[in-house]
């Protein structure tokens, strides 16, 4: 019995302390998330008619960039409900 | 080893003092290797020898020669390029992969880096083998081009950094709070160490940074070629302000076809061209007979400026 109430309460301050974390890095995930979407469309700019680096470059960082292209993808998909996202991660009611 | 690139409008004779000089340099002793870098190569008309991607003894003599073949360079650049991608995705090999990266050929600036990589290739392999190693370039637009490519990769380059270590930064922050993975799963590489997205820009800038100590270096000599005319001359005047911006070496100028009855045009367009570039020397050859099967051999010795020191136009 003892052993199950101590079980509770590990995970119920676990759990407090993955919500406290995440809420802290939630700004920083979305900072970090627009910087890779950006790097992406410096990289892919020519896809969209802006100046682009030499192709090359794209052409050889391209296969170690899988995560940054789901992001660009992502973001690409979420951009008719940017307002939302802003509102989710500023935390506003 | 000493690099000379010949440089200016089409037709002015750039192949043909190129061919003069790695001649002379090789008379004087030297181990010389001319390389044509222009699609309308010349360089094998000159010396009467079929020339080819490879270098090529001229008669048992010290000087090779070499006509560089740009399509080849881009095919073997988009092949280098497209091993890469085949490395990383090798279950995709399964399927038609390399058509899809076909279309590299056509991308704008391909011809211009294949160009860049086969010069950096040959700088780098030869340099042991020769004493000079003399260019004869393309026309004006194409050469301004391969030769900026390296400050202008290495500008892009950059900024990329830039943002990557900032990427790398915020990626550091997040797994210190919340551990190696992110909510999907995936572990991000968040040290410079193990991002090789990072690595593969610090190695490429630092080949292009090779590169452009290279050409703006002490060893390396940029030579323009114009002639009494007009045309010539606006060219010319395009191509200084281009080489002066990119910083690169020049102390030479070859006022070739020099007729002696036009004295008036031929002192009217030096003093034109010189206009801001006052410690550039003139060096006049005069009209030659084209005809002649030896055009490589000729009176005036036109290796003075090249055994020593260079300077910058301004």
């Amino acid at each position: 019995m003892f052993k199950k109430i101590f079980h509770y309460v590990r995970f119920f301050f676990s759990a407090m302390d993955q919500a406290h974390r995440a809420k802290v890095t939630s700004m920083t995930e979305f900072e970090q998330k627009e910087l890779e979407n950006l790097f992406m469309l410096l990289l892919m700019g020519s896809f969209m008619g802006v100046p682009s680096p030499p192709s090359f470059v794209s052409a050889e960082l391209l296969p170690h960039l899988e995560h940054e292209l789901k992001v660009l993808n992502a973001r690409a998909k979420d951009s008719f409900d940017t307002l939302a996202e802003m509102v989710g991660t500023f935390d506003i009611d | 080893m000493k690099t000379i690139f010949f440089t200016g409008k089409g037709g002015v004779g750039k192949s043909t003092l190129a061919s003069a000089a790695a001649w002379q340099l090789m008379e004087k002793g030297n181990r010389v290797l001319a390389v044509s870098f222009d699609p309308a190569h010349n360089l094998g008309d000159i010396f009467h020898l079929k020339l080819g991607h490879r270098k090529k003894r001229f008669k048992d003599t010290n000087l090779f020669l070499q006509e560089t073949n740009l399509e080849k360079s881009a095919a073997e650049y988009i092949k280098a390029n497209m091993s890469i991608l085949q490395e990383v995705y090798s279950y995709l090999t399964t399927i038609n992969f390399d058509s899809y990266f076909e279309i590299l050929k056509y991308s704008p600036g391909v011809e211009e880096y294949a160009a860049l990589t086969s010069m950096e290739k040959i700088l780098e392999n030869e340099q042991e083998n020769f004493d000079y190693i003399v260019f004869d370039t393309p026309p004006t637009g194409l050469t301004l081009r391969i030769l900026a490519l390296p400050r202008l990769t290495i500008s892009w380059i950059d900024r990329l950094i830039k943002i990557r270590k900032d990427i790398l930064e915020k990626r550091y922050t997040i797994h210190k709070l919340k551990g190696n993975y992110d909510e999907k799963g995936t572990r991000l590489a968040y040290t410079e160490d193990e991002d090789m997205v990072i690595q593969k820009l610090y190695a490429m800038k630092a080949k292009y940074c090779a590169v452009q100590d290279l050409i703006r270096g002490p060893d390396n000599q940029v030579v323009v070629v114009f002639n009494p005319d007009y045309l010539s001359l606006r060219e010319s005047q395009r191509l200084l302000e281009g080489i002066t911006e990119l910083e690169l070496p020049i102390d030479t100028i070859f006022h070739n076809k020099v007729d002696d009855e036009k004295s008036e045009i031929v002192e009217g367009v030096e003093k034109e061209l010189l206009k801001g570039y006052p410690r550039i020397r003139v060096e006049r050859v005069p009209l030659i007979n084209h005809t002649e099967p030896t055009c490589y051999i000729m009176d005036t010795d036109i290796t003075a400026s090249f055994e020593g020191g260079t300077h910058s136009a301004e």
